[in-house]
């Protein structure tokens, strides 16, 4: 029998986790199998503009205005909260994950083994600074019933994750702190091409009037294959008594559109951010592959490359490989979304859709013709279940259908 | 080696997936699976392997760290299988080694220095899983344990035979106690005689695979008479996952013996897709006092034996294999105490 290779990343909660009698722990399975992801009220809001968003910083630059259109490295201004005029060096860095390297450890950090034992010792000392700094900013992502990571960049909580955690623009998050503090959200924009997600926390500060704790921002230009970092996470969903779960790795292999590390992710996991040894930001853990080193990143510069469009709150593309199809045809100009034929093998036809029936509602979505149902369709994920209102004739249908996955994508 | 556009296009293009927890559709993720595989050992394998973690540059670095701990170490088989490592703590052959993976006689210890000696069981601590054994040896070195705990991030090497570096991982989460979530997988209720009637058998769990139906009365557990069902949970909770229970039941006017074993609750509940990308994992996860929770990749087998430090201490056993992301290891501010209890248990019964 053969398997599939790659697995998203983020988590159905299981309400009834811990299921005391055998009869719960049925419950739980029917919750993980059968139950879909709830949906939510879309409602677009544009809540933000580019200038409040991403800074990603370059290693040597200084601090300054942004330039008017800023390539990945450069930085725009992150907040009326940073200063300006202070000396540019390391320790300036904005973020508070930045934790400098020790000299001796410059070749390491170009992606080499450690020569020594006193360099392999530097390392960690690196690595449990960089593990315990990311800790306040590392962030747990509720969406319905499913669970993920991110990671608050910016003092007025601009959260980053992966597209499919964020799932739809609009939606409402809570987010959980490693401190305990639960916190609303909302999700923003999504590249589904690269699996890039950007969420919003509802307040620009927290109840006590501070900034948000925030990631530094590195840069995943330059990455190159044996570079060391850390992974930070709930792997398995979001356990009080644990916390947030530390792991060490190389980067294996740098795409365009992922890099591959050893850092050993499973679900729950998605979302959550990939650190260099100094404490930057350099990726957002994606989804996996059965081996256990087959763990795949967003690289960080795909955030920066699209941020307006993310903080406008704009959904597009598809990750390749997972395109999301219900299997029916329909003419485009029909006022009403009536379907003409349906495909064999397909999510529709195991459902029991057929030619003539109209689709009424899509999840939340009222639908109006075919190409807002095709829109609808393409806000959601393979393996997601939604709620079909259909009309056949004069009868009225319910039913839940589970979104398939084009095979030609 | 430079990102290849094309490459990753390609194996992007041929990936199968699954949303974590769901049940996947057989049919098309077999047919993608089958050109992914191709792609996998053709294309990506042997550059991996050069830049992982625990490369043979990495493991060379860190070998002198095990020098001392693999003195101490040895490999324990149960019925003739290798089924973990163990941990010499007193020179006239006494080892510390997982409890819950000798389930089969002959219990044999291979030595640091290859020799192959019959060993029994000579005290145990279910409660975190440890057993202490005596080997047919006497001239073995002593461990020197090290109650200071590794931070979170910082490097660990499972220490083998000859002090063999096995692999290399970091601490993921600081000490934390484990509970015990074992279950035999079954629900029951009362009958009109106040006998605990099984009324639900989970699948995948040790109750179905001993083959208790529904309807099974349950009249005694380990020779005892067990109740109602109230009493009966109650005396299950006494065990821990991978232990076996005798269950006495009576089933349409017979009665019958049944073993069944008491499994992990979270095991019996994932998908198939969860299992298999957890991988091969002990039978006990759960049921600590203490564990370090870090990111080693082991296999079931490779538990038992010390975790050296970045400075060669021996820093803890690994106690369990529990996931893809998931190693745990007693640290030795629990072993130290129930070593010394098991040794001073063993000295008093055999002087």
């Amino acid at each position: 029998m053969r398997f599939p290779r790659l697995v998203l990343l983020h988590r159905e909660v299981k309400s009834p986790a811990r299921c005391r009698s055998a009869r719960s722990a049925m419950i739980a399975l029917a919750v993980v199998l059968q139950t879909a992801i709830s949906p939510i009220p879309s409602i677009l809001e544009p809540r933000a503009t580019a200038q409040e968003g991403a800074a990603p910083e370059g290693a040597a630059q200084a601090q300054g205005p942004a330039s008017a259109a800023p390539p990945p490295e450069s930085l725009s201004p992150e907040s009326p909260a940073s200063s300006s005029g202070t000396p540019a060096s390391a320790n300036n860095r904005r973020g508070m994950t930045f934790s400098s390297a020790e000299e001796m450890l410059a070749e390491v950090l170009k992606g080499q083994v450690p020569q020594s034992l006193e360099q392999l010792a530097a390392m960690e000392r690196q690595q449990q600074q960089v593990a315990t700094l990311a800790t306040a900013c590392t962030v747990s992502v509720q969406i319905g019933r499913s669970q993920g990571c991110g990671v608050i960049i910016t003092p007025d909580g601009y959260v980053l994750t992966a597209a499919h955690v964020a799932m739809r623009t609009g939606l409402r998050a809570t987010l959980m702190l490693s401190d305990g503090r639960r916190v609303r959200a909302r999700t923003l924009g999504l590249n589904r091409q690269v699996d890039a997600g950007l969420i919003k926390i509802d307040g620009d500060v927290d109840s006590a009037g501070k900034p948000w704790p925030h990631a530094t921002l590195g840069t995943s230009t330059g990455l190159r294959q044996g570079m060391w970092c850390i992974a930070m996470g709930h792997p398995g969903g979001y356990d009080t008594d644990r916390g947030i779960v530390a792991r060490v790795g190389r980067i294996l292999a740098v795409r365009p559109g992922a890099l591959v590390t050893d850092c050993a992710l499973i679900g729950g996991d998605s979302g959550g951010p990939l650190f260099n040894l100094q404490g930057e930001l350099i990726g957002i853990h994606s989804r996996i592959g059965n081996d256990v080193a087959d763990n795949l990143h967003v690289p960080i510069d795909h955030y920066d490359r699209t941020w307006e469009r993310l903080a406008r709150s704009e959904a597009w593309g598809f990750l390749p490989g997972f395109r999301p199809v219900i299997g029916v045809r329909g003419t485009e100009n029909s006022p009403r979304a009536e379907i003409q034929s349906v495909a064999p093998g397909s999510a529709a036809e195991s459902v029991g859709l057929r030619p003539g029936d109209v689709i009424q509602r899509f999840g939340n979505v009222e639908i109006s013709d075919f190409s807002s149902l095709q829109k609808a369709v393409s806000d959601t994920m393979p393996g997601e279940q939604v709620e079909l209102r259909v009309q056949r004739g004069e009868e009225i249908l319910r039913m839940m259908i589970e979104i398939g996955r084009d095979p030609r994508s | 080696m430079k990102p290849r556009r094309p490459d990753a296009a390609r194996w992007l293009f041929l990936l199968a997936w699954i949303l974590a927890g769901l049940a996947a559709s057989p049919e098309t993720s077999a047919l993608l699976a089958q050109d992914a595989e191709e792609v996998s050992l053709s294309e990506r394998f042997p550059f991996r392997v050069s830049s992982r973690r625990d490369s043979g540059q990495m493991i060379a670095l860190v070998k002198p760290l095990c020098v001392e701990a693999g003195k101490s170490t040895v490999q324990i088989y149960s019925n003739n299988k290798p089924v973990a490592l163990g941990l010499v703590v007193d020179s006239a052959g006494l080892v510390v080694t997982k409890r819950s993976e000798l389930s089969g006689d002959p219990i044999r210890v291979r030595l640091p220095d290859d020799r192959m000696v019959n060993a029994r069981v000579a005290a145990v601590r279910r409660e975190d899983d440890l057993a202490l054994l005596k080997a047919d040896a006497t001239d073995l070195v002593a461990a020197k344990l090290d109650t200071s705990e590794p931070g979170v991030g910082h490097f660990l090497v499972t220490v083998g035979r000859n002090g063999r570096p096995i692999h290399i991982g970091a601490v993921s989460v600081g000490s934390r106690p484990i509970a015990a979530t074992g279950r035999l997988g079954i629900q029951l209720e009362n009958n009109a005689e106040g006998l605990a009637t099984v009324n639900l058998v989970l699948p995948d769990s040790g109750a179905s695979a001993a083959g208790i139906q529904l309807g099974d009365r349950i009249v005694a557990i380990d020779g005892k008479p067990s109740g109602g069902s109230a009493e009966v949970v109650a005396f299950l909770r006494n065990f821990f996952p991978g232990e076996s229970i005798r269950l006495t039941i009576a089933r349409d006017g017979n009665t019958v013996e049944i073993n069944a074993q008491m499994r992990e609750f979270s095991v019996m509940l994932e998908s198939e897709n969860d299992a298999r990308l957890n991988g091969p994992r002990n039978s006990r996860l759960s049921g600590f006092d203490a564990v370090l929770q870090h990111d080693t990749v082991l296999e079931p087998d490779q538990c038992g034996g010390p975790l050296v430090d970045s400075q060669g201490r021996i820093v803890g056993l690994n106690i369990a294999r529990a996931g893809r992301v998931v190693s745990f290891a007693l640290p030795n501010r629990i072993v130290q105490p129930l070593v010394e209890a098991m040794i001073q248990e063993a000295q008093s019964v055999n002087p």
